[in-house]
């Protein structure tokens, strides 16, 4: 009978960690600065430091999202601007970004294989799923915003809503042909769920509510579409790029936490 | 030992008698200054304290060059935020400007996307934006006058535990790291015939996308070696290590101390 080994946290862990945090945060600063949200200082349409936050979730658990949560803290502080208890309350975003696929991946139990078996569904899904869930948002925003208005934006709702759950579906389907089920569905599934989850808090506690929001609440609906389409472009294309080169390395450096911290 | 801003970009402070400070008071001075952020209320107060931690700058003789750098940050940072007074909100105040953007007839009305451009709006945005500045101003003064050792000296002084002083100091360190892989992998890709310069904009964008996986990779293999050393020292991060005494605080420092509290109870008060 094998007995399992207790793992305890290293100062490989804490070091990864720190390091993940410092490179989050460059890549934070430099996506909000090139490809900024319209009046959202710290938001960005292709947040590139997204595509880290996925990876260290799936590799490190819970290392993984305190790495998201400090670089987007720092990032709110500088140089955004907000205050120090509205960028507490805001980091819980990017905290979730990397805590979806660390949460989905060690719930379900999934040893992740992101070993590719047919390139071109790698190609795909990644298109099929960001643009199916776009316009997916993009018909629900219009149907919140202006749906009282009846006519044309009530079709533009109807029309967006079945073409990119159409979409959606059949990128989730060609996300299956990449390589070993469980890990691929697990993993698009947490990309949706990620982009959603995380634009919600993001733009609620930019907008809506914080101690008080520094937004404007009008700039609710334009943040959440800019916040959740870029993380969809990022996650489905970055990330699946890193977790398919870099989980081996992981996994053979023993860095790899299995549990929540070790 | 050269400063953080001294590691990324050469330059730092070179007023010795600021340099010379206990780290302690080099890392509070520009805590107490962040605090005053928190405290920020009006225009008044944002641009005192602006002119404050400039002040401060130029004391701590941190070259001016630096702060230029920043000029198209805090340009471009405050342009949004103007756009986001004016685009997306509809401040009440005394109407400086206003139109209409788009306007769609639909079955039960019209929808209208209107501009307004009010005192209020204009008020609120300079606030915001005067902050901002501050807080660059402030971690500039920060970056600029600390080194690592500073770091892991004045927060071990602090009573932070060993494991947390040695975190905040690679955090630094590990920003420094980024950039200088990131030059040597982009040197690499040049040397290969990639062309930064003469590509598009998207184009660029996938170039230094793709460059993350050899930036994650190196970043892998640098924990590796930095924890190896920190372990081959005997220490885990639970260990206890016994703190030595710290340098003693001085009359300066005091005084630089006794002035930054002083300041940040002005500004309580403002």
């Amino acid at each position: 009978m094998t007995e399992k080994v207790k793992r305890k946290v290293t100062w490989m862990h804490i070091v990864t960690f720190v390091f993940a945090t410092a490179v989050a945060y460059v890549l934070a600063v430099v996506s909000s600065l090139i490809f900024p949200v319209l009046g959202a200082p710290g938001v960005s349409a292709l947040y590139v430091a997204a595509a880290v936050y996925v990876p260290l979730g799936v590799w490190m658990g819970m290392w993984g999202a305190l790495a998201g949560y400090f670089s987007c803290l720092f990032l709110g502080l500088y140089p955004s601007g907000y205050t120090l208890v509205q960028s507490i309350v805001w980091s819980f975003a990017d905290f979730i970004e990397a805590l979806i696929p660390a949460l989905l991946f060690r719930a379900l139990r999934i040893d992740p294989d992101f070993t590719v078996k047919r390139g071109w569904a790698a190609k795909i899904f990644p298109l099929l799923i960001s643009l199916g869930t776009i316009i997916l948002l993009l018909g629900v925003v219009v149907q919140v915003l202006w749906g009282r208005l009846g006519e044309p934006f009530t079709s533009v709702y109807v029309y967006s809503v079945y073409t990119g759950l159409a979409l959606a579906v059949l990128g989730l389907i060609t996300g299956l042909f990449v390589g070993d089920k469980k890990t691929w569905a697990t993993y698009i599934v947490s990309v949706v769920l990620t982009s959603v989850a995380s634009g919600l808090w993001g733009a609620g506690t930019l907008t809506v509510f914080n101690f008080p929001p520094p937004l404007p609440s009008e700039a609710f609906w334009p943040v959440l579409v800019g916040w959740v389409a870029g993380d969809l472009i990022v996650l489905s294309v970055l990330s699946t790029a890193l977790l398919v080169a870099l989980t081996p390395v992981f996994k053979r450096t023993g860095l790899y936490v299995e549990g929540w911290w070790a | 030992m050269p400063t953080i801003l001294g590691e990324l970009t050469g330059e730092e402070a070179r007023n010795s008698t600021y340099m010379g400070l206990n780290p302690v008071v080099k890392i509070l001075i520009p805590l107490f200054f962040s605090l005053d952020v928190l405290l920020v209320r009006n225009i008044l107060s944002a641009a005192s304290l602006v002119v404050l931690v400039f002040a401060v700058l130029v004391i701590a003789g941190v070259p001016m060059r630096v702060l230029r750098n920043y000029i198209i940050l805090i340009s471009s940072l405050s342009s949004f935020i103007v756009l986001s007074f004016v685009l997306f909100t509809n401040v009440p105040g005394k109407v400086l400007l206003e139109c209409n953007l788009l306007t769609v007839k639909a079955e039960k009305g019209s929808l209208v996307w209107k501009v307004s451009i009010t005192d209020e709006a204009l008020y609120r945005a300079a606030v915001f934006i005067l902050r901002i500045l501050a807080m660059i101003f402030t971690a500039t003064l920060f970056v600029a006058t600390v080194s690592d050792r500073d770091i892991v000296q004045g927060l071990r002084d602090l009573h932070f535990p060993l494991g947390a002083s040695v975190a905040v100091s690679l955090f630094f360190r590990g920003i420094s790291l980024f950039l200088e892989d990131f030059r040597i992998i982009r040197e690499a890709m040049m040397a290969r015939g990639v062309d930064f310069e003469k590509t598009s904009l998207s184009r660029r964008f996938m170039l230094y996308a793709n460059a993350l996986i050899p930036l994650i990779s190196l970043m892998v293999s640098r924990s590796y070696e930095v924890s190896l050393a920190l372990e081959s020292k005997g220490i885990s991060p639970t260990t206890r290590t016994r703190r030595r005494g710290g340098a003693p605080l001085r009359k300066r420092d005091l005084s630089a101390l006794a002035l930054g509290v002083a300041q940040f109870l002005v500004f309580l008060r403002l």
